[in-house]
């Protein structure tokens, strides 16, 4: 009958452990490397084909950030943080309410009561040649 | 040296099981990007279960550290509450400017009704300047009742009312004993401390005394940990943990709770000698009072009887006057910001509602086609309605307008 002597098991062993923990580094490396951060919000929207909205059409796009609205002149978007403090409006028919603080905007983004002051940002979007819509973030 | 070496291993790898074990007790971050900062917050790891503050404030516009400071990025809750403003208060008057201020907020320009902070900060609810002139007028240490000093020292320096500053009350320069004991029993009611360990008075201190009103049930155990919500809607029972809880005596400095605590508020809940009418045991108070009387009017006042100016006649009028009155007509009046925020009224464009003589809208109370008007309670809702005074039978002296002679025909029998 084999006995591993002391000495052989202290060998494998103390490899053994140092294998272990070799390996138990490795994933906490490979965690701290893998550290996914906070994801930034993307700086360009694919809004599909322009032919998606009817002229006329108001549309929410990009998680309801943005109000798109296509005119005769062409498609705008509408930033809908509240100018104030940047809440999120409520779109409505008339245009567009503040749930925090009240203010009230028109269709086109204009004041038409405060506190906020400032008219909703907006910004033109062009269709590329191929009828997409790109919308960059603002 | 060989069991030098395997000991050395066994070491190695405790420690590594012991961090991997630490580490995988974190909880997993959940992180809330705030529009207003844009900067990421992880404290709804643990808080998620908080009920939103008010609608004013949602959580993914403000966040949590924009008014409450903090690590925001800690997951270790010392590390992460170990710079939050004011503990779990942020509106301490010690604070409220870092927390609450902002051109935007609750500091901007009195123009804008935006200047709440600095309002509170010399109203007579954070001086308590008329105490203490009084105690100090009565214990010989001033000639006088004028207001020299208030809890902290405030300036004013568009005084309206004559005291440009107050200097900051400091008990242990009195020479009278009894103006030490004042200053140690009897300075628990105003904003900046923490009122007596009692669970009638429990509240917060600074703008969450009032604005954050504690249910009774809630004040059985104290403050309880889940408080978290701002609001106007303020009930009678919150302005009593410091008004109407009992007397001081002056005898003992010293001050003496009322035994008859509450079970009904007309039979039992106000001083049992004084005269009340229906809507005084009704309302609640900020029904009536304005934000100017509670909050302070930016001016330093030397007692509360110099704030405190609505009367019956401001809602009632007179037998020669109907009470003020203002048709809005600027869909900017503060009487629909005030009404948005606590929504019991439908306030629109055209129409009318009182006005103090000071010009502040009594934005709950509307006139009605037929010339008698509708209050809606701020705290409950309910809807009230009342006529004014002229053209009644009243036979008051139309220069007899404090409450007093109202009581004497329509204070309710106790």
């Amino acid at each position: 009958m084999n006995f591993v002597s002391r000495r052989d098991f202290l060998k494998i062993m103390t490899e053994a452990l140092l294998a272990l923990s070799g390996l138990l580094g490795l994933g906490g490396l490979l965690r701290f490397l893998g550290y996914a951060g906070e994801s930034k919000p993307p700086q360009v929207y694919d809004l599909g084909l322009a032919e998606s909205y009817p002229p006329g059409s108001r549309t929410l796009v990009a998680n309801g950030q943005y109000m798109l609205v296509h005119k005769q002149a062409g498609f705008t978007a509408i930033n809908t943080s509240c100018t104030h403090l940047g809440c999120r409006l409520t779109p409505g028919p008339d245009g567009f309410s503040c749930p925090c603080h009240g203010s009230h905007f028109d269709l086109n983004g204009t004041v038409l009561s405060g506190p906020a002051v400032k008219v909703l940002n907006s910004q033109t979007v062009e269709p590329d040649r191929d009828g997409h819509l790109f919308l960059q973030a603002f | 040296m060989r069991l030098s070496l395997f000991l050395a291993a066994v070491l190695l790898v405790i420690a590594l099981l012991m961090a991997a074990w630490v580490e995988n007790r974190r909880p997993q971050a959940l992180a809330v990007t705030p529009s207003l900062t844009g900067e990421t917050e992880f404290c709804i790891t643990c808080h998620a279960d908080l009920n939103e503050i008010s609608p004013s404030h949602p959580v993914e516009t403000f966040g949590c550290v924009i008014c409450h400071g903090g690590e925001r990025l800690a997951l270790d809750a010392d590390l992460a509450h170990s710079s939050m403003r004011g503990g779990a208060n942020p509106s301490d008057l010690s604070v409220v400017s870092e927390s609450c201020g902002g051109e935007q907020c609750h500091s901007g320009s009195p123009a804008e009704a935006r200047d709440h902070i600095q309002r509170v900060q010399t109203s007579i609810q954070a001086t308590y300047a008329g105490a203490i002139a009084n105690m100090r007028y009565t214990y010989g240490a001033q000639p006088d009742l004028n207001a020299i000093f208030g809890i902290q020292a405030v300036q004013d320096s568009e005084t309206a009312t004559g005291i440009p500053a107050l200097a900051a009350f400091d008990p242990t320069q009195e020479n009278n004993p009894s103006l030490q004991t004042f200053a140690e029993n009897c300075l628990y009611c105003h904003l900046y401390v923490e009122p007596l360990d009692r669970q009638e008075y429990t509240r917060f201190t600074g703008c969450a005394a009032c604005h954050t009103p504690l249910t009774d049930h809630a004040k059985q155990d104290g403050i309880p940990d889940d408080v978290h919500t701002l609001t106007t809607a303020i009930p009678y029972t919150q302005c009593n943990t410091c008004h109407n809880r009992g007397n001081y005596d002056l005898r003992s400095m010293t001050f003496t709770e009322r035994a008859d605590h509450p079970t009904s508020r007309l039979e039992d809940y106000y001083q049992p000698i004084a005269q009340f009418t229906q809507c005084e045991y009704t309302l609640d108070c900020v029904d009536c009072h304005t934000r100017q009387e509670a909050m302070g009017d930016g001016d330093i006042h030397a007692n509360q009887k110099d704030i405190e100016y609505v009367q019956c006649q401001t809602c009632h009028g007179t037998l020669e006057a109907l009470p003020a009155m203002q048709t809005l007509t600027d869909p900017n009046d503060l009487a629909f910001r005030l009404a948005f925020l606590n929504p019991v009224i439908n306030l629109a464009l055209g129409d009318t509602i009182i006005v103090t003589p000071k010009g502040e809208p009594l934005w709950n109370i509307r006139l009605l086609p037929d010339g008698s008007y509708e209050q809606f309670g701020k705290a409950t809702g309910h809807r009230f309605t009342f006529r004014s005074v002229m053209g009644s039978n009243c036979q008051q002296n139309v220069d007899e307008q404090e409450s007093h002679y109202c009581h004497e025909c329509h204070a309710v029998e106790r």
